[in-house]
């Protein structure tokens, strides 16, 4: 499914060379659900960034869905990112100006799907993350876990493979941090690959394999025992 | 694949109204601005087009006044006029009482029955001989020209006026509405009420003195040398071309003779015309500096209100091309969102172009703007903002899909 061997990430400024990442090499599996931990400033995001191809990399190579990524141009991997990827947030990222059905349009407009295949589509993801009676309403007006549950609606309703996450529930308080990681369990359960980047260790352990980052290197890389698939109520 | 997004950035914008609506406003006052002075200059510019009959060109006028004395003003005039007529590059010469569009000359009325408080037509009138037909470059189309004994001296003490007299055709027609011009021509008509004249013939255009004047086509040539006063002025005409030439010798000529007379006002026919429509001139380039100001304050006001959704929407940009959109959709979104400002703008504009244009044509004597004026005007602030906003379309397109994760 992603398929990265020894990617390197350097960001150069006129003063300073950072290696963001260095021969990282990593193998997520159709359906896996995997965690990345490790320290402020080790790699994570950067890794995430370049697995949903928003950031290119420096050198190695990275397969995704059995297609080299490298020499893609720019509206190619926009066409990527929209067909396969979805993606949450930390700070979930919904357009404030646009009502939640608005907000969960975005991508499909992109993919240029026709009303009718929207509507379904969005009723479809918003009922999904339980916000269905909610579809006029502006982010503004809805708590923290629902706006990300907004945004994982968002992400699910063009029918990714694949789902990334960035802390999806560094911004929330441990409920509705609870609600949205049994979302995305079930997400999983249905055959979405999820990587998922988190401070919690709890939540790691949930997963079915857990990453440790440090210094740009995958440093660890543990298949959970899955025996507690109650674990998500947890 | 293309779609407008018509809908969500409509309603994004409703959001954030404010500054839309005051760009939109902008659009509209400018429009209205704009489109009425384009019109006001379309309309001086009419004005200034019109011919005044005369062969601009290739004339000039020059003037002559004796102050030796035992000065003899009609020698001097028949001599001067021999000689200049006989000048190389000279075509013809009259002399002339005033010149047509200059801004200064005489007018009568005229009407087609004796007697006192009888309808009556005004004209200019221009005393000239029987060469001035010629020498003016108008064209006799109905009846016949003077002859040397039509030519009637106006002394100081001279009472009344010449027997025979030519008019324009516009003159004929006013005077005689039902008649053909040509049919005036024998036509007796009355100037001071009850002195009579004879139209012997229609010449096809001069215009008045005075620009502004609503009876600018009503002129009548008067056969007459006026003497007396010892002033004259002569009008010449060139052969194609010889103007300037001419205008240099037909000073040297009448110079001869600077010891007994003052040679002064040469000027040529279109030098006349540029003072008479100077203030049109003007008005016309002050209105263009209006129309190139807040045009200019418009598109900054475009490009201003663009740049500062595109810093106020960094993060939703990038979260927009992290869900897929690509640099074209982001360049699309700025344009549509222009689309839909300037779309207001033009709505407003378009009834204040008109409110605008209702009040100059009851408040001065403008025309009504034809309504093509309106799309077509329309169309161009589609245009200006669509340029106006392009730069920061492409700016916005230029932010990273990681700006999304990144800065949080
Ligand atoms: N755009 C950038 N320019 C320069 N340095 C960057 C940029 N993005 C990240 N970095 C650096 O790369 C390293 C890895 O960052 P990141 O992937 O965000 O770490 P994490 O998500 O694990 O906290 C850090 O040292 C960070 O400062
Ligand atoms: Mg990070």
């Amino acid at each position: 499914m992603l398929k990265m061997e020894n990617i390197s990430k350097v960001f150069r400024t006129d003063v300073v060379e950072t290696h963001a990442l260095r021969q990282f090499s990593l193998n997520v599996d159709e359906g896996d659900f995997v965690t990345v931990t490790g320290p402020s400033g080790s790699g994570k995001t950067t890794f995430l960034n370049i697995a949903g191809l928003l950031e290119t990399y420096s050198s190695g190579t990275y397969e995704l869905d059995g297609k080299d990524v490298s020499n893609l141009s720019d509206s190619a991997r926009s066409r990527l990112r929209n067909e396969k990827i979805g993606f949450i947030f930390q700070s979930f990222n919904l357009i404030p100006d646009l009502n939640l059905f608005d907000n969960v349009d975005v991508p499909l407009r992109y993919r240029g799907f026709n009303s009718a295949e929207r509507k379904k589509r969005i009723e479809e993801a918003l009922e999904t993350v339980g916000l269905s009676n909610r579809m006029k309403h502006l982010p503004a007006q809805l708590s923290g876990g629902q706006q990300q549950r907004v945004a994982i609606a968002r992400a699910l309703a063009g029918s990714p493979r694949f789902l990334l996450a960035d802390e999806p529930t560094g911004n929330l308080d441990s409920k509705m941090a609870h609600s949205v990681m049994d979302l995305l369990h079930n997400i999983n359960a249905q055959g979405t690959t999820i990587v998922m980047v988190t401070h919690d260790p709890g939540f790691a352990k949930q997963a079915k394999r857990n990453i440790f980052v440090r210094d740009g290197q995958v440093s660890e890389n543990t298949l959970v025992e899955q025996d507690l698939p109650s674990a998500a109520s947890a | 694949m293309t779609q407008l997004n018509l809908g969500p950035i409509f309603r994004s914008l409703l959001r954030n109204k404010t500054g839309a609506i005051l760009i939109a406003l902008q659009i509209a006052f400018t429009m209205a601005i704009v489109l009425n002075a384009l019109f006001i200059i379309g309309e001086r510019n009419d004005l200034m087009a019109r011919s005044s009959g005369v062969d601009e060109a290739n004339s000039f006028q020059i003037s002559s006044t004796g102050f030796a004395t035992g000065f003899n003003h009609l020698n001097t005039l028949e001599e001067d006029l021999r000689e200049i007529r006989a000048l190389p590059g000279v075509r013809n010469a009259t002399t002339i009482n005033s010149v047509p569009i200059s801004g200064g000359g005489w007018s009568m009325s005229f009407q087609v029955e004796s007697g006192e408080n009888k309808p009556s037509t005004p004209s200019s009138i221009y005393m000239v001989d029987e060469q001035g037909i010629d020498t003016l470059g108008v064209e006799l189309v109905a009846g016949s020209n003077f002859t040397k004994t039509d030519i009637r001296l106006r002394d100081g003490t001279q009472e009344g006026w010449p027997q025979n007299v030519i008019v324009t055709v516009a003159l004929a027609n006013d005077m005689f509405p039902e008649l053909d011009y040509a049919e005036t021509v024998g036509k007796t008509i009355f100037i001071n009420n009850t002195e009579p004249m004879q139209i012997i013939g229609v010449i096809d255009q001069l215009q008045a003195p005075w620009i502004g004047w609503n009876k600018l086509e009503n002129a009548m040539l008067s056969p007459e040398y006026i003497v007396g006063d010892n002033w004259n002025r002569y009008f010449i005409r060139a052969e194609e071309g010889m103007r300037d030439q001419t205008m240099r010798d037909v000073e040297e000529l009448l110079a001869k003779r600077a010891d007994e007379r003052l040679v002064e006002n040469l000027r040529s026919f279109e030098e006349i015309r540029e003072d008479s429509y100077s203030r049109h001139s003007a008005m016309i380039q002050i209105l263009y500096v209006v129309m190139i100001i807040m045009i200019a304050i418009t598109g900054k006001g475009i490009v201003g209100l663009a740049s500062f959704n595109v810093n106020r929407r960094l993060r939703q940009i990038g979260t927009r091309r992290a869900l897929g959109a690509s640099k074209a959709n982001i360049v699309q979104y700025f344009m549509t969102e222009n689309v839909v400002i300037t779309t207001l703008g033009v709505i407003v504009g378009i009834a204040l172009t008109i409110g605008l244009n209702m009040t100059l044509v009851s408040a001065f004597e403008l025309g009504r703007m034809p309504w093509y004026f309106l799309p077509l005007g329309g169309l161009c602030f589609y245009l200006l903002g669509q340029v106006a906003v392009f730069g920061p379309a492409l700016k916005a397109s230029s932010i990273p899909p990681a700006m999304a994760t990144r800065n949080v």
